[in-house]
């Protein structure tokens, strides 16, 4: 089997199953359809692996495999680009979204929509497949809008709930804004450079850096900054970044393997390694990532916070992922893609492994997700249990845990960075990292320590979930482990990304590091004298404290900060400022307009006007429709008759 | 006197379909009528053995015979399997309807064998003499099919009207050839076309022979002035004939059109450029605003056609390579689309029924939702919304003349579809939003529902890979005209 | 002796054209196929001027010979409402005179002043062992072997439309069936039936 056709085998195994689940979910039945889909994703995973082994030999890959139109100037293609960058997200979204197909059978056991679940997920595999390995603007784009519209529908997947309804439009319509942003900074680049396949706008880039472009005439912006600050807008769409997050925390509404594949571990990074993929372009852009520092600095920092405040098991881990990506965007920011990548990468195993924990625990709560009614399910769940003590070590940056691996390295990244911006980056991810600490272990302490809080029915019918349930957890559970010992040194240090991603000289944040560089050991110990390490010790220690020893603290400090919990509780009132300023603003101008502009002008004068007008030209026309054949024949004469005249007249 | 035989082998497809023809002709006399089913199989046997000669001939060059009046290039080849194929689709979906109506005889299928024939003729002709003999062949043919359902007086009426009118069509191009081979000496295309760029020929007589000569063809291809006859004709002959002539006979249109125009004309593009503006820029706008006036099927499609054949001449308006490689995707488009319209309507009728108002598809979802979502394909697609055949036929006739320098036409067209989209939704909302009259379900024999899959399927499938079409198209203009 | 070939050929010309007018204006529709009678006869003169014997013999015998002759007899036959076809004559009469006439004149100046190509042409008599129909024959099925092939499959159209359109079996009539009289055996004309010559007596 040639590469070429194990670069197509990747995206079309899980594009099959999802084809076959979807349209003949019926025939081939429950079973046919899961068997179809995770056979389907299993080949994707082993066909990754054995890519990621030929790349890692030296064997990259950029060409196209079929072109879909060409035009004058501009041809459309579908391409891959298989590197280094392209192979660790390959492999990242098969494996996981692989035990997320066989978790669902397990969770989704009872589902009247199973065979349309396992078609929409696999389906989304499909489409983020495509997404990474692109090598051009265009399929990025088909698969940016192909994962938020699988996002759409499965947030929406029990169509009945008004909120998951509402949580799966607002995600759409927030997204859209991301995306106008987005297409417009594609756009700007096949405007400017002619093409939308990477390696030329790549090779194109450094000799375009000076240019300025005039989107207000008066008022020149750098053409780079321009193109990366609406690139970004768009990964702060897909991303949740503020303050475009808000759609994030509602699209729990959809079913929980779906939180733990698509808005933990794979889509909402999509920004991440969008942002990653252009890093030639970025790195000619100071501004933009200033940009970028400050607005990830802040979704990492003030998103902990809200994890302090939530009660619904999902909304924790919900905002901790917003915290999460907020350090991916720092660490981008910073010029650590590497980094940005390695933290991507450990983040996925371990938020996806607390997703499924959470759902797990959901699962045997019989869809219960309020942690005040939770608590001493360690001895009912055992497997759950120590699974996400792993992750909420993971998840807190302890070593020798995945997370702490990839955490510390944002923090040491943004540390040395210089630009405008990164003090205040440092200060909010410092910060950030006692707050993370505090909340993930509040929620493992509510829910599986202290007293049972449920009510008497529930507690009889716990027990530790079927295995098809437990065995991804337990899979999950060993990246979340080892994943940052095995790839810290290759990926920081070493040369694991080749030429995928492009650092300039000054801007190389992980100088420093790679300078100190003393061995997996070595960080390890360093890490354990640095502040961070001992923050997070602070936090799960003070979680401990408010949580498992004196239980009435929460409620004296709570009552001692005033309106401080409030704000929180009410996400910094984003959703209410959008509602009343956009969502009523927009039904403001939009009643201004359809009064005025539609009733009035486009439906009456335009529409109405112009229809009334053809209709009677209409008639007027088919009166000339008589049915004899002489007056047919007459106006063919008579067509004659005038076309010769007029020629006459001209020669 | 010295002459050679003329070189055969070019034109093997043609010989053996008139061969076969012939075969047919005696063979019906024996078949009874009960067993009509033979002539039909036979008939789509003879097309599957010409397509293969078709196909397994081609050799990708140019190639003249019968001293140099028959052409066989790429164009014509493509083209040819296309309307061989347009052909078998005929037949198939007329099958049912054509035992229910009384026109299962043989003569249906010697006479659209023949009309085949004369299209064949005409893609591949280089003598102008052969070009109208072609032309001839395919309208007493069609004339003929027209008025086979003797008992019918609409179908009578219809078959007169086109005939009287093509016999006056005839006469102009006849005119208009004599004025050519006033100004030129021959009539011969590449003769032809040496005078007039040499300059011998007197430009006057020329345009005359122009105007009348065009005239002529435009007939065939049905635009504004020379339209009258489509709307009478395609609601009053059988829905069978209607699809026949609503299809293959506008590849042989495009087909002299591209001869005549761009192998022998080219030197006068300025003239028939302008000329083609205004008869485009009248189908486009008769076509689409008398279509929306429309209560019967099967003229709101006649309009329909007008309009699109507009947009045909856009293309080739153009006058670059770009542009007819263009017209050529539109024609393959309308095709495709023509007989999915009115192979839907020849299916949805049954015995002693047919769909001829519009309100006869209301609710068509509820009755039959195949049907009805392939309908939708169609619809769609002539109205040129993207995703389908016609958005690319669209788009890129538009783009060849933008690129012509000719921006307000592109804006015409624009509006004119637009003005279009309006009846093709108008089927779609009858088909989905409202209820049925008749509620008893379509039943429909399996391979109607195959071909008519596989007819939506390519609209469908064209309009999201377009690219073999456009190269195909690409190849055999510019291998066909770019040289000559 | 003055060249009378232009005289001639301006007088066989006027009458084509008069005669072509009258058979558009005459009320009578045997008047105009006679008047068409003698367009084609004049042209046929011309023809002949021109030294294309066998045309011009052929439209005489083909077209006044047969053809008119049968359109003689379905307009007698048919016996067609004058006054009704008529109708609107005068209506449409403006418009249609001014379009003519302009026509006319446009293409009259066209042709008039401009000059038709001469290629080929000489403008000589041919000598006299010069056979038109000869060399008519000698291009048809050599040159134009092609074309004269597309008019046999043409005029084979014709004969099929012809016959499916009007051949149609009438289930009222009755007719003899040649080849059952021919087959029929004398066993089948008479049953020759043994009987007894008298009524048995008992």
């Amino acid at each position: 089997m040639s590469m070429n056709s194990l670069y197509l085998t990747v995206p079309l195994a899980p594009l099959a199953g999802a084809l076959l689940a979807g349209l003949f979910g019926r025939a081939i039945g429950r079973t046919g359809s899961h068997v179809v889909t995770i056979l389907g994703v299993a080949i994707a995973l082993v066909a990754s692996f054995f890519i990621a082994q030929d790349v890692f030999a030296g064997h990259e890959f950029n060409g196209d495999v079929y072109t879909w139109i060409a035009t004058e100037g501009v041809a459309m293609h579908v391409g891959f680009l298989i590197d280094p960058l392209t192979v660790t997200m390959m492999l990242v979204v098969t494996f996981v979204s692989l035990m997320v197909h066989i978790y669902t059978i397990g969770y989704m056991h009872e589902d009247p929509g199973y065979q349309r679940f396992f078609s929409y997920i696999s389906l989304f595999t499909f489409s983020m497949l495509m997404l990474v390995m692109s090598n051009n603007f265009l399929q990025l784009f088909f698969g940016w809008e192909a994962v938020g519209l699988v996002s759409y529908l499965l947030i929406g997947f029990w169509y009945t709930r008004p909120t998951a309804i509402y949580a799966n439009l607002k995600a759409f319509l927030v997204n859209r804004v991301g995306d106008f942003g987005f297409l417009l900074g594609i756009g700007l680049v096949l405007a400017y450079f002619g093409t939308l396949d990477y390696a030329t706008v790549f090779s194109q880039a450094p000799a375009m850096a000076g240019r300025s472009i005039e989107l207000v005439s008066g008022s020149p912006v750098s053409l780079m900054t321009a193109i990366c600050l609406l690139l970004f807008v768009g990964a702060m769409g897909k991303s949740a970044q503020m303050p475009l997050h808000v759609w994030l925390p509602d699209s729990m509404e959809g079913p929980t393997p779906i939180s733990a594949l698509i808005h933990a571990a794979t889509m909402v990074t999509a920004g991440i390694f969008m942002v990653s993929r252009m890093s030639p372009l970025f790195e000619l852009s100071e501004t933009a990532r200033s940009v970028i520092l400050v607005i990830g600095g802040s979704t990492a920092f003030f998103m902990a916070l809200l994890g302090l405040v939530q009660n619904d098991i999902k909304r924790v881990v919900a905002y901790s992922t917003l915290s999460q990506l907020g350090y991916m965007t720092v660490a981008l920011g910073a010029s650590a893609y590497p980094v940005a990548i390695f933290h991507l990468g450990t983040h996925a195993f371990f938020k996806a492994l607390l997703f499924l924990a959470a759902g797990s625990v959901i699962h045997a709560m019989h869809h219960e997700q309020d942690m005040r009614h939770m608590g001493g399910l360690r001895k009912y769940m055992p497997i759950t249990y120590w699974t996400s003590l792993m992750g909420s070590l993971a998840l807190a940056g302890i070593p020798p845990f995945a997370g702490f691996f990839s955490k510390d390295a944002i923090i040491e990244a943004v540390g040395a960075s210089d630009i405008a911006g990164s003090g205040y980056a440092y200060a909010a991810v410092l910060a950030g990292v006692f707050v993370t600490a505090f909340y993930s272990f509040r929620m493992l302490f509510m829910t599986f320590h202290g007293k049972p809080r449920m009510d008497d029915h529930t507690r009889e019918h716990l027990h530790e979930s079927p295995w098809v349930i437990t065995v991804p957890l337990v899979l999950l559970a060993i990246p979340s482990v080892v994943a940052g010992m095995v790839f810290v040194e290759p990926m920081l240090v070493g040369q694991y990304f080749g030429h995928s991603i492009v650092i300039l000289p000054q801007d190389d944040a992980l100088h420093e590091l790679k300078e100190e560089w003393h061995g997996v050991a070595g960080f390890v110990l360093h890490g354990l004298q640095s502040l961070p390490f001992w923050l997070a010790i602070a936090g799960i220690a003070m979680a401990a404290a408010f949580y498992l020893k004196w239980t009435r603290l929460p409620g004296l400090v709570q009552d001692m900060m005033g309106s401080i919990p409030t704000l929180l509780r009410n996400n910094y009132y984003f959703d209410r400022f959008n509602e009343v300023f956009f969502a009523a603003g927009a039904r403001c101008l939009g009643q201004g307009l359809w009064k005025v502009g539609d009733v009035f002008l486009i439906d009456g004068a335009l529409v109405n006007g112009s229809a009334r007008l053809v209709g009677k030209l209409s008639e007027r026309i088919r009166r000339f429709q008589t049915g004899y054949i002489y007056h047919y024949a007459f106006v063919m004469i008579f067509g004659v008759f005038v076309l010769m005249s007029l020629w006459f007249v001209r020669v | 006197m010295n002459f050679t035989p003329p070189l055969l082998a070019p034109a093997y497809p043609e010989i053996f379909l008139l061969m076969a023809l012939s075969a047919l002709l005696l063979l019906d006399l024996v078949v009874p009528d009960n067993r009509r089913f033979l002539t039909y199989a036979y008939s789509q046997l003879a097309l599957v053995a010409t397509g293969v000669l078709l196909v397994g001939g081609a050799t990708g060059h140019v190639f003249s015979t019968f001293g140099g009046m028959f052409l066989d290039d790429p164009l014509a080849r493509s083209l040819k399997v296309v309307a061989l194929l347009a052909m078998a689709l005929v037949l198939a979906y007329s099958r049912t309807y054509n035992q229910r109506h009384g026109l299962f005889r043989g003569e249906f299928y010697v006479l659209t064998l023949f009309a085949l024939l004369g299209i064949m003729v005409m893609i591949s002709a280089n003598h102008f003499l052969v070009l109208y003999l072609g032309l001839e062949l395919l309208s007493l043919s069609t004339c003929a099919l027209i008025a086979l359902q003797r008992d019918s007086s609409v179908a009578t009426e219809a078959a007169m009207k086109y005939f009287v009118l093509a016999a006056l069509a005839s006469g102009l191009l006849l005119y208009g050839l004599s004025m050519l081979y006033g100004a030129t000496g021959s009539l011969y295309m590449p003769q032809v076309a040496n005078a007039i760029a040499s300059g011998v020929a007197d430009p006057a007589i020329l345009v005359l022979g122009l105007v009348t000569r065009r005239a002529g063809l435009s007939f065939k291809l049905g635009v504004v002035p020379f339209h009258m006859w489509v709307p009478d004709v395609y609601e009053g002959a059988p829905t069978a004939v209607t699809l026949f002539v609503s299809t293959v006979p506008k590849i042989a249109a495009f087909a002299f059109f591209v001869r005549m125009l761009v192998g022998t004309l080219s030197p006068m593009v300025s003239d028939w450029q302008s000329m083609l503006v205004i008869v485009s820029v009248l189908s486009m706008l008769v076509g689409n605003v008398t279509a929306i006036a429309q209560t019967n099927v099967k003229r709101m499609l006649a309009y329909s056609t007008i309009s699109h054949m507009g947009f045909l001449l856009l293309g080739i308006l153009s006058g670059t390579v770009g542009g007819f490689a263009a017209a050529m995707f539109y024609v393959v488009a309308y095709v495709l689309m023509s007989l999915g319209a009115f192979g839907l309507i020849l299916l949805l009728g049954r015995e002693g029924f047919e769909v001829n108002s519009l309100d006869d598809l209301k609710g068509l979802n509820k009755r039959s939702p195949w049907y009805a979502f392939m309908m939708l394909l169609v619809m769609i697609s002539m109205a040129g919304i993207p995703v389908s055949v016609g958005f690319f036929a669209k788009l890129s006739v538009l783009s060849a003349v933008l690129d012509a320098g000719m921006t307000w036409l592109v804006v015409f067209a624009v509006l004119m579809s637009l003005i279009g989209a309006f009846y093709y939704l108008r089927v779609i909302k009858l088909m989905y939003m409202d209820e049925p009259s008749d509620i008893s379900p379509l039943v429909a024999e399996a391979d109607h529902r195959i071909l008519m899959g596989l007819n939506g399927m390519a609209i469908l499938v064209l309009g999201i890979v377009p690219q073999p079409l456009i190269d195909l198209c690409m190849f055999s203009v510019t291998r066909s005209l770019g040289s000559g | 002796m003055t060249d009378l070939t232009p005289l001639v050929f301006s007088a066989f010309g006027l009458v084509l054209l008069a005669s072509a007018v009258g058979v558009i204006v005459a009320r009578n529709p045997v008047h105009a196929v006679l008047f068409l009678v003698l367009a084609f006869f004049t042209g046929a003169g011309l023809w002949m001027m021109l030294e294309a014997e066998f045309l011009a013999i052929t439209l005489v015998l083909v077209y006044v010979g047969a053809v008119m002759v049968l359109f003689l007899f379905v307009v007698m036959m048919l016996n067609v409402d004058l006054d009704r076809l008529r109708e609107g004559f005068w209506k449409y009469f403006p418009v249609g005179a001014v379009v003519a006439l302009i026509m006319v004149v446009e293409m009259v100046l066209v042709v008039s002043s401009r000059q038709f190509s001469t290629l080929g042409l000489d403008g000589l008599p041919a000598p006299a062992s010069y056979s038109n129909t000869r060399e008519l024959g000698l291009q048809l099925y050599t040159n134009y072997v092609y074309p004269f092939e597309l008019a046999a499959v043409i005029l084979l159209v014709a004969i099929v439309a012809a016959i499916a359109l009007t051949l149609r079996k009438r289930k009222d009539s009755r007719y003899v069936d040649p080849s059952a009289q021919v087959r029929v055996k004398a066993a089948d004309r008479i049953r020759v039936v043994s009987m007894p010559a008298e009524k048995d007596p008992s």
